[in-house]
């Protein structure tokens, strides 16, 4: 397998290499008070305001439903050339989140399965591949 | 103890003016300001060394842009600040002017927003996202749009009709960005932006100015101002966001506890509102808000539009002034531009959009991080 390397290795790991790429997991956390959220933080939670050790990582699963998704048709910024796709997911583990669709991906509309896996976006300058989060249609 | 605004002395609206908002343009925003704060002293008949304090709403222009403006009408000494919120920051700047003669420690206050069209800085939390930069306001909202087609089963051509509707609002409003009134066939097939939204369902961010005047009693009887054409301002509030539950719209749930508490402070339902000026900076958030401020059951909002309720004439005519589809967001005046529409409307000066009879207003602004602002005005 050739080497590659994770373009926001904050946010989520490899969970397992398959015939189509690598499936992820999310780097999130869980507050003491039983709030989940995405990423990771120590500087508080969101719901309690507890801090620093109350706070602990917490793998989450890539796996969620559709809740909205929208095609970009303009985008100023030239490094993300449009059209691309925004999709709003309900994960399985609580928190919500916004992220890209996979190209190449079949329309998705809401309250389908949807599955967050790492693609390849680019080469590093050493030339490892860089992999992204990109969500598709679940297998 | 606390106090709402309402239990403090009254306060009322007493001038307000605009410079147009526009296209960016060469115009200084020394000028666009101006325009704005002399107008709303002409209105109001008094002259600037009455006015004892200034909240300046502004955005984008940056540090301490309040003064250099100011300057030019005299330099009376008076305290000035600037007010900083967003897209909320004039509704801000309003509510703080507000609050200072309502609390008895200046008779006559002034609030005016002024930006111009420069780049956004947003600060650096030091947290990752994975898209963000990929999520422009207006793909948030386009989400927002497909999530309530789907959940309300709403055509988005029918979501389309609020940019009609607030599109023949600002044809009769000559401080409004776009003074043209659209088809909906206009309106869908221009250019378009993110997911069903097209460029006429989408806010223009331009320039432009907006300012107000709010006095006391005792000022109003001391200074001369005719009291039969002051705005009461009866309720006063802000918000910001709490955790809601997963999947829950944030915009629509802080836009529903802010607006039920703005209600309370006035004694008042929402079957009491005359008019709404709200934040309808994408078609949706029109529905959105008129459904979490109670005028109907959720994803009732469809219908009311499509029977007419919420023309000028209507049962309670949303957006008079065009909105910020039509009048425009230039940023910083938005939230006061909004409190001087209602002003006009009702001392039943707003002319060819006068919405008869008004007699109850509503402001509402939401702005990124997520804040909200309500002001409640009767005559
Ligand atoms: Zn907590």
């Amino acid at each position: 397998m050739q080497p590659n390397k994770l373009l926001k290795p904050a946010l989520y790991s490899v969970e397992a290499h398959d015939g189509s790429g690598a499936t992820a997991r999310l780097k999130g956390g869980r507050c003491r008070c039983g709030y989940v959220f995405f990423p990771m933080q120590t500087y508080g939670c969101e719901r309690c305001g507890s801090h620093g050790g109350a706070l602990t990582p917490c793998e989450l699963s890539a796996n969620g439903t559709l809740l909205a998704e929208a095609t970009v048709h303009l985008h100023a910024d030239k490094n993300r050339p449009a059209p691309f796709t925004i999709v709003k997911v309900a994960l399985d583990d609580g928190p919500v989140i916004r992220t890209l669709l996979a190209d190449g991906s079949a329309a998705v509309a809401p309250g389908q399965r949807v599955t967050g896996r790492l693609a390849a976006v680019g080469q590093s300058e050493s030339g490892e591949t860089v992999l992204d989060l990109r969500f598709s249609i679940a297998s | 103890m606390t106090r709402s605004l309402n239990a403090l002395r009254p306060v009322y609206v007493v001038g307000i003016g605009w410079h147009r908002y526009q296209n960016p343009s060469e115009t200084p925003y020394v000028e666009l300001g101006l325009t704005a704060i002399r107008a709303a002293l002409a209105d109001a008949r008094i002259e600037w060394p009455t006015v004892e304090s200034t909240y300046v709403a502004t955005a984008l222009l940056g540090m301490a842009s309040g003064r250099p403006m100011l300057r030019h009408l005299g330099a009376t000494g008076a305290p000035l600040m600037h007010v900083e919120n967003a897209s909320a920051s004039g509704s801000t700047a309003f509510r703080h002017a507000c609050i200072e003669v309502a609390s008895g420690i200046s008779d006559v206050a002034l609030a005016v927003g002024v930006d111009k069209r420069n780049p956004v800085r947003r600060p650096d939390t030091g947290i990752g996202n994975l898209a963000e930069d990929a999520i422009v306001p207006f793909t948030h909202f386009a989400l927002l749009t497909n999530e309530y087609a789907v959940r309300h089963n709403a055509s988005t051509d029918d979501i389309a009709l609020v940019a009609v509707k607030n599109h023949r609002n600002g044809a009769k409003n000559p401080h409004a960005q776009r003074q043209q009134e659209r088809t909906l066939d206009e309106v869908l097939g221009g250019k378009r932006v993110s997911g069903s939204l097209t460029s006429l369902q989408c806010t223009p961010i331009g320039e432009g100015a907006a300012a107000v005047i709010v006095a006391s009693e005792d000022g109003i009887r001391r200074l001369g101002i005719d009291a039969g054409r002051a705005i009461r301002t009866t309720a006063s509030v802000g918000r910001s966001e709490r955790v809601y539950p997963p999947g829950a719209g944030f915009d629509a749930a802080l836009t529903k506890e802010t607006a039920e508490l703005a209600l309370a402070q006035a004694k008042l339902a929402p079957k009491d509102l005359d008019i709404i000026e709200l934040h309808d900076a994408f078609t949706v958030e029109e529905l959105h808000y008129i459904e979490s401020i109670g005028l109907c059951p959720e994803g009732h909002g469809v219908r009311m539009l499509k029977d007419g309720a919420l023309d000028i004439g209507g049962q309670c005519a949303i957006n008079p002034s065009g909105g910020l589809i039509a009048m425009g967001h230039p940023i910083g005046p938005t939230g006061i531009g909004q409190i001087g529409e209602i002003v006009m409307q009702l001392r039943g000066e707003a002319g060819p959009r006068q919405h008869r009879g008004a007699r109850i207003g509503l402001a509402h602004m939401v702005g990124v991080g997520a804040v909200c602002y309500v002001h409640i005005l009767q005559r």
